[in-house]
């Protein structure tokens, strides 16, 4: 039963078929590519949130502790107890922020807001 | 583990002695063995892959011209042209802190950059290195790196101090990042490892409830692969940045 209706409709269905498949391939194409860019956008260690978290934590941490650190054996070789100790945490935790704000600023620079997004009341459009 | 019911997620990063001479001589430890695995497999496969240095690539030199080209743009972005000089340096700390992180996901293997004192020393590697060059290349020129442009005379004092604290954290942060990431994520694998075997051991019920912690080892498994390589990739890309700041110094 099948089989008439195959032959007859054979040369006609062939270009059908031929003509789908490049529009299939087509539209596979694009997919891909939409779909590669969404995977270098997420497996981006910028945009991985949790490395993201990781480095400023650290950058902060690690200043405080250098700068702890630094006045505990100033204290230790000039015996001037407290005070290096206190002075010097108090410059680490200044330079703790300063490592963090600078490395969000790059950040922010790296990734810039899409356009168009709602950045809050007080943002100028010319800052964008 | 000594006792099989006693769950112990620390228990993974233990120094063992492979061999020794004796109390206080030379060691072989289990990091040791590590490493030389680590830096043996890189060297094979390398040299390896890239023999037959053929036009039409094989499989096995198609991954090693990818990693080049990986790292080899990444220093470039990061350093200029000039930092290529370092790409070997680069290079060679990626590749080895990729395949430690990639060993430590092996079952029953030594994760050697899940101690402080190795990436600590990895860390401390680069900054001789940037200080060295960047004292060699820019001379006395490379302490304005502590002296940013553009601050007046009267505020240098508290200024400078900052700044140098903010360079001396530097080698803290590379190295605790590193080593922080890595070994959170073991003891996180672990952790969970040991609710499957806590709770399936509770009969039926709790065969059941296995399942949960079981599918949450799964995923943090899979999560950790791409920690591995994410934190190879942050350390060379970091060490190519402050290889910038050896380069030229100014803020």
């Amino acid at each position: 039963m099948a089989r008439p209706q195959d032959d007859q409709g054979r040369p006609d269905s062939a270009k059908e078929v031929t003509r789908d498949l490049a529009s299939r391939i087509a539209s596979a194409k694009r997919e891909r590519a939409i779909e590669d860019n969404r995977a270098s956008v997420k497996t981006s260690p910028e945009m991985s949130g949790m490395a993201r978290g990781m480095r400023i934590g650290t950058e902060f941490i690690a200043a405080i502790l250098v700068g702890a650190a630094l006045g505990y054996f100033i204290d230790l070789g000039l015996g001037t107890r407290p005070w290096g100790l206190l002075i010097l945490l108090l410059v680490g935790f200044a330079a703790g922020i300063l490592n963090v704000t600078r490395l969000v600023t790059k950040m922010n620079e790296a990734a810039p807001p899409p356009p168009g997004s709602d950045l809050g009341p007080d943002v100028d459009e010319d800052d964008r | 583990m000594a006792d099989p019911n006693k769950v112990d997620p620390i228990h993974q990063f233990a120094i063992t002695d492979v061999f020794s001479t004796g109390d206080g001589g030379f060691a072989f430890t289990n990091s040791a063995l590590f490493m030389v695995l680590t830096v043996g497999l890189i060297i094979i496969y390398m040299l390896g892959s890239t023999a037959s240095r053929s036009v039409v690539p094989s499989r096995a030199q198609v991954v090693s011209e990818l990693l080049y080209d990986f790292v080899a743009n990444m220093v470039r972005g990061a350093a200029g042209s000039e930092g290529m000089k370092f790409f070997p340096f680069v290079f060679s700390l990626f590749m080895f802190v990729l395949v430690a992180n990639m060993f430590g996901m092996v079952p029953f293997f030594f994760t050697v950059t899940s101690h402080i004192i190795i990436t600590f020393a990895l860390a401390m590697l680069v900054f001789v290195v940037v200080i060295g060059y960047g004292i060699y290349r820019n001379g006395f020129k490379f302490f304005k790196l502590f002296v940013p442009a553009g601050v007046p005379a009267y505020v240098l004092p508290i200024v400078v101090p900052i700044e140098i604290v903010s360079f001396i954290s530097r080698p803290i942060s590379h190295s605790v990042r590193l080593f922080a990431n890595v070994l959170a994520g073991h003891i996180t694998v672990k952790v969970f490892a040991g609710f499957i075997m806590s709770l399936g051991s509770l009969g039926v019920l709790g065969f059941l409830g296995a399942s949960l912690p079981l599918l949450m080892t799964i995923a943090i498994t899979a999560l950790e692969f791409l920690v591995a390589a994410l934190q190879a990739y942050v350390f060379a890309v970091l060490t190519a940045m402050y290889i910038n700041d050896a380069i030229h110094p100014s803020h």
